[in-house]
């Protein structure tokens, strides 16, 4: 994979309209937390107090918006991305210009993986914004913070993987999109499962075990998330990626 | 006629069954499985039940899967010479429009009935709720599906203007997201008038969930579904002269 293939993969984005899906998931995201944020009861009352009760609703709120906004609109960027090869045969364009199909697909996640890691870093400040706006006053909880930030990027960047990879495989892209929206349900529901559970679901399992916060008899409390879970999906969606896309560079485009 | 039957056909060559079956089922499994996961007893019978599926599928899977079968209704005719073949016909731009809206309606009361005929067998065979689904919420069933139509007739809109399968989808998300947010925040009337935020109301009738009041009145009923209508109407007649102007150009 070479640095002209990735810029390549950047320049087709300006007629894939990337820019508006990764603006909505930017806002949709942020402006679904802080809309659950502020219907939950005792929310804007407690933002002045020292306890850190606003931020966990703050990052509960954001483990609702994530897995419902992400996982559609990373997909319908990933087979944007991809479906310009099928319509206008740029497999074969770009094999005969020394970039096999696999070295396109990875050049098409570094690219799109970036934006979509910038996207959550965008949200997850946004909502730290937003509660810096309506007065929260206790310190942010930057460890919780980061690391739900973190565990949504892995998350994020594994959902990106295999839609490119469904995308490339299958030219329909009813199959990837229709994938992705049942994903929603698993990735909801892995907020109510035990963590062993969820994580046979991956990678939209992964979303409920990351959040940071959650209820013990009533109260929302800090919760312990199994951040070595989030690097073994990391390194298995790697290696799973990287084997496919090779074996892409083996076909005939 | 002719434009209703002829979309009719062409579904049975595309893959709408998928959605029609996996969404509502996936639904229906979610809201059973996380009921039987945490232990909590349905302490209201049918109701309860009804209201841990289908308030959470009409929040948001219910208008994106609209969206889906939108662009999937549309995606023949974005290719090769197929958008000549539909506007060679001698018929009018809205009968073309009005049976892309047929067929995503008809898509869209089969997917209501899996989802209705889902929490039925999911009360029978895994919770062994005693009698049969309350009557009302076969009526509400309907009034979903009624209003699903000015979703349909936008989404239908949106992927004849867009000849990507995603783009009109990501719109629907957007959507599902607003009308989400306008029931979060309590926008009363104006989460009745988006479309968007119709079919998540439409879903609560009967629960008390969020602004719902949770008695099912003709009322309420009739005055979403007239609504439901009259917006169909508008976003169909636009979307005819829209194609026309398209078309001429």
């Amino acid at each position: 994979m070479t640095g002209r293939a990735v810029a390549n993969e950047f320049a087709k984005m300006r007629r894939l309209r990337t820019a508006p899906a990764l603006i909505a998931l930017v806002l949709g995201v942020t402006v679904l937390t802080c809309g659950t944020a502020l219907s939950s009861p005792g929310f804007t009352d407690s933002a002045g107090d020292a306890s850190p009760h606003s931020w966990r609703v703050l990052l509960g709120s954001m483990g609702i918006a994530v897995p419902l906004v992400s996982p559609v609109l990373i997909a319908v960027m990933a087979s944007r991305q991809v479906d310009i090869e099928h319509r206008g045969n740029g497999w074969t364009l770009a094999h005969a210009s020394g970039v096999a199909p696999g070295a396109l697909c990875r050049a098409k996640f570094a690219s799109t993986g970036a934006l979509v890691a910038a996207a959550v870093l965008a949200h997850s400040g946004l909502v730290v914004a937003f509660g810096r706006l309506v007065g929260i006053t206790a310190p942010v909880p930057a460890g919780p913070w980061l690391g739900y930030t973190a565990w949504v990027t892995v998350v994020g960047l594994a959902l990106l993987a295999l839609h490119l990879l469904l995308a490339a495989w299958v030219p329909n892209q009813l199959v990837g999109l229709g994938i992705a929206v049942m994903g929603v349900f698993a990735a909801l529901s892995s907020a109510g499962m035990p963590d062993r559970l969820a994580f046979l679901l991956p990678p939209w399992g992964y979303y409920g075990p990351a959040v940071p916060v959650g209820y013990r008899d009533g109260a929302l409390v800090a919760l312990t998330p199994p951040h070595l879970a989030a690097l073994l999906l990391a390194a298995g969606a790697g290696a799973l990626f990287l084997s496919a896309t090779r074996r892409f560079d083996r076909q005939e485009a | 006629m002719g434009s209703v039957r002829a979309e009719l056909l062409k579904l049975k060559r595309s893959s709408s069954w998928a959605v029609v079956v996996a969404l509502p089922l996936a639904a229906v499994a979610s809201g059973a499985g996380n009921t039987v996961l945490a232990g909590e007893p349905l302490t209201d019978g049918w109701h309860t039940l009804w209201m841990r599926v289908v308030v959470v599928y009409g929040l948001f899977p219910l208008a994106t899967g609209v969206a889906v079968l939108g662009s999937l209704v549309w995606r023949a005719d974005h290719r090769g010479g197929n958008r000549n073949a539909l506007m060679g016909r001698p018929v009018s731009a809205l009968e073309a429009v009005v049976g892309k809206l047929a067929a995503v309606a008809v898509l869209a009361a089969a997917m209501q009935a899996v989802l209705t005929a889902g929490v039925v067998a999911a009360g029978k065979a895994v919770f062994g709720l005693p009698g049969p689904l309350p009557g009302q919420y076969l009526l509400i069933s309907v009034l979903i599906v009624v209003v699903c139509l000015p979703v349909a007739a936008l989404q239908s809109g949106l992927s004849m203007l867009m000849e990507s399968f995603a783009a009109p989808v990501a719109v629907g998300l957007a959507g599902s997201v607003g009308g989400l947010l306008l029931v979060l925040l309590r926008f009363d009337a104006v989460s009745l008038a988006v479309p968007y935020g119709l079919t998540a109301r439409a879903t609560q009738v009967g629960t008390g969930a969020f602004m719902d009041a949770g008695t099912v009145t003709v009322g309420t009923l009739a005055s979403m579904a007239v609504w439901a209508l009259v917006s169909t109407v508008l976003v169909t007649v636009a979307t005819a002269a829209l194609l026309d102007r398209r078309d001429a150009g």
